[in-house]
């Protein structure tokens, strides 16, 4: 192992490490993943509640790994590190990460979201910056992904809708439940344009993934047919079949060993037999999440680079943002029902795939162009203890008995609810960033990443508005216990920032290619690069910006070699 | 957000008596599992999932079994583990361990008193939880024995199912 040096090496096999590690081993280079996590084949995936959802089986144990949360409390910031609270900031520590367990809602940025600054102007306590890429610098990657990744729809034209280089989908939507007539309908005549989201789960066989077979249980689950466009199905098992890629799992990386100019070494311990070793190569790509990217990245200081790799201009860690909004929903019960057979709602695992983009923009004549965001909507997750669990109480006493017996049957047998998820930009600010913890180490000795979190009002305020329309429409559908949820608790599945890309060395982390500019042979792929993130989920545009750094990292080692 | 503090943060004070009222007791199974505090989530189990409702009967799901094997797995959380057995420890003492031998009506009124402490109020939540996890997990855990759980409720897990408990890890 230690004579080998790789062509590159990539850190972490996620979403971004895998669509890195497709192009080079598709254009023939040598290249070594290093993944924290173990490897579940496709055929071992289960639809297994306790293990995948209510115990940290794909993640790390929080007392052995975690991190430690900063938050405003009473105007004070408090530290809080996530094996007291049980909020965990790991997503998927398995080959092919967190992208195994996505519910694949797939969206693309809008052309407006790379010039947020020039276009919207700047916004008080923001740190918005414009991308240095403009969309057509990144629609040929959009269109790439989709063929790759395997993403289903249906493209309708609407004002809000990015451009598409291709309208036609790479393959129609997965099936849809019934109840996306009532609720088309019902937008139809509160003049609201319903848009058949589109999803990264093949409808359709191709090549050696099978099509959806709509088990009921996809977010948060593995999917077993290959249908679902994780990076372990899309990228790593046809970039390990050209025999180009070397996949080290369960290899977690503690620190990179660099000189003034270039990374020599990646430093990994085997978390099953605390082996360690050292891997070479001659470029490394960090695609760790932006969370771990950053604290990685701080971990590697050394003599040359004091505060860090690729952090001479001290932005590293810094306009950390999600992708957030707000959530909510209503509840259909089977004996209030007049606009829709209620059977038709309790058919297992379709699709509802819709979303609304009426209100991404708010362009009225009368007052400046503002942003706003996208709604999702999807019915509220049939994991059955989870569902169960959340009906324990009534007027805050608990249940039990023939009390309980009855509200979950209820519950489970007369009623159905359809929830939205709100996406409008997580404004970059001051508030929101990421250092490490020099007070806190992980079991291997390495201080753990700290994460200051808050939301800049803008952000509270355009989710508020948008969910008092969402209301609107789920009240002409017949909905009841309509509800709304904005608050600043970010989801922690869809971290980016932190590693802003820029023409200027002084003022960002890396290049427009997503290529430090400290270190001549570190490229960051994961969602770090991004100066701010679109109304959008951030998946679609990560796979998109990584096959293009991936084909970046192609053309400087054709140069080299 | 400082879960541990709500799990740790007891509104009882238990003195040397309580230790007495155990001192009694054996050794309970191959966890350790005292069989006093076994016995008394059990029988706060069946009260939760008794006999005579439209869900399972606590036994019928095997609902202590898996409470016991579940919380002491190398996954489960060691704070919440430790919560369960000093919860219980709690509301022997509250109830000088004569719980068990209740009829159902003053089962009723100990746990809602027992309920209206912030520990004990989450020391039950937390027992329910576990119980709702051996009625609606896998049956290849234990619980939900013949899907009993699911097919009270009309529902399904999904497909594949399991083939070994957490993956076998």
């Amino acid at each position: 192992m230690k004579d080998i040096i790789y062509d590159v090496a990539i850190i972490g096999s996620g979403a971004s490490g895998g669509a890195v590690a497709y192009q080079l081993c598709k254009a023939g280079y040598k290249v070594v993943i290093l993944e924290k996590g173990q490897l579940i084949q496709r055929d071992e995936f289960s639809k297994d509640e306790l293990a995948y959802c209510r115990r940290d089986i794909v993640t790390p144990n929080l007392f052995d790994e975690f991190h430690t949360i900063e938050e405003k409390i009473d105007g004070k910031w408090i530290e809080t590190p996530t094996y007291q609270s049980g909020w965990s900031f790991w997503n998927g520590n398995i080959v092919g990460g967190s992208s195994n367990f996505m519910s694949g809602m797939f969206h693309r940025m809008h052309p407006d979201d790379f010039r947020l600054k020039t276009i919207y102007g700047k916004i008080d306590g923001a740190n918005v910056e414009d991308w240095v890429i403009n969309y057509n610098d990144l629609e040929p990657y959009y269109r790439l992904a989709e063929d790759l990744v395997g993403i289903s729809g249906y493209s309708k034209k609407h004002k809000y809708e990015a451009p598409r280089s291709r309208l036609k989908f790479f393959q129609p939507p997965t099936e849809e439940n019934n109840i996306v007539n009532l609720f088309d309908k019902c937008c139809n005549k509160l003049n609201i344009t319903p848009l058949v989201t589109a999803r990264a789960v093949l409808s359709k066989n191709i090549g050696k993934r099978d099509a959806c077979y709509y088990s009921n249980f996809c977010g948060s689950y593995g999917c077993s047919s290959g249908a679902k466009g994780s990076s372990r199905e899309a990228f790593i098992s046809p970039a390990l079949a050209t025999g180009n890629l070397t996949l080290l799992s369960n290899s977690h990386v503690t620190h990179l060993d660099s000189s003034e100019k270039i990374i020599k070494q990646a430093n990994i311990i085997n978390n099953i037999t605390n082996q360690k070793l050292k891997i070479y190569a001659k470029f490394f790509v960090v695609a760790s999440q932006a969370h771990e990217s950053v604290r990685l990245l701080l971990n590697s200081a050394n003599k040359f680079h004091p505060n860090g790799l690729s952090n001479s201009s001290g932005e590293l860690g810094k306009n950390l943002i999600f992708s957030a909004g707000g959530a909510g929903g209503g509840t259909f019960y089977k004996d209030d029902m007049s606009k829709i057979d209620f059977n038709n709602l309790m058919d297992r695992g379709l699709f509802i795939n819709r979303s609304i983009l009426d209100w991404y923009i708010k362009d009225d004549w009368w007052k400046p162009k503002e942003k706003g965001g996208l709604v999702e909507f999807m019915f509220e997750h049939q994991n059955n203890i989870s569902r169960a669990v959340n009906s324990r109480y009534k007027d805050n006493r608990l249940l039990w008995g023939e009390e309980l017996a009855k509200k979950l049957k209820d519950k489970f047998t007369k009623t159905k609810t359809l929830r939205f998820e709100i996406f409008n930009d997580w404004l970059p600010t001051d508030d929101c960033f990421i250092s490490i913890d020099k007070k806190r180490k992980d079991k291997y000795g390495m201080p753990v990443g700290k994460l200051r979190i808050n939301a800049h009002p803008k952000d509270l305020e355009i989710a508020y508005n948008i969910s008092k329309k969402v209301k609107i429409i789920l009240k002409e559908m017949g909905a009841k216990d309509i509800y709304s949820s904005i608050s600043a608790v970010p989801p922690q599945n869809l971290i980016a920032g932190g590693c802003r890309f820029g023409d200027n060395p002084k003022t960002s982390v890396i290049d427009k290619n997503c290529k430090s500019h400290d270190i001549k042979n570190l490229f960051i792929a994961d969602a770090s690069f991004m100066p701010t993130g679109g109304s959008t989920p951030y998946s679609w545009t990560i796979y998109a910006n990584a096959l293009r750094v991936g084909e970046e990292v192609v053309k400087v080692l054709q140069k080299k070699l | 957000m400082n879960r541990r503090f709500f799990i740790s943060f007891s509104t009882y004070t238990f003195i040397g008596a309580s230790n007495l009222l155990y001192s009694n007791n054996i050794i309970f199974n191959k966890f350790q599992f005292r069989k006093d505090i076994y016995n008394i989530i059990e029988s706060v189990q069946k009260h939760f999932f008794p006999q005579d409702s439209q869900l399972p009967f606590a036994s019928e799901f095997s609902s202590i079994e898996f409470l016991v094997s579940t919380i002491y797995h190398k996954r489960f959380d060691k704070d919440i583990r430790n919560f369960v057995i000093s919860g219980a420890k709690d509301f022997i003492s509250q109830e000088n361990g004569q719980f068990i031998n209740y009829n159902r009506e003053d089962k009723e009124i100990a746990l809602r008193k027992f309920e209206n402490s912030s520990r004990g109020s989450k020391w039950l939540s937390r027992i329910m939880i576990l119980s709702m996890e051996a009625l609606l997990s896998d049956p290849i855990y234990g619980g939900n024995f013949r899907k009993s759980g699911w097919i009270a409720l009309d529902t399904k897990g999904g497909n594949p199912k399991p083939k070994s408990r957490y993956i076998n890890l």
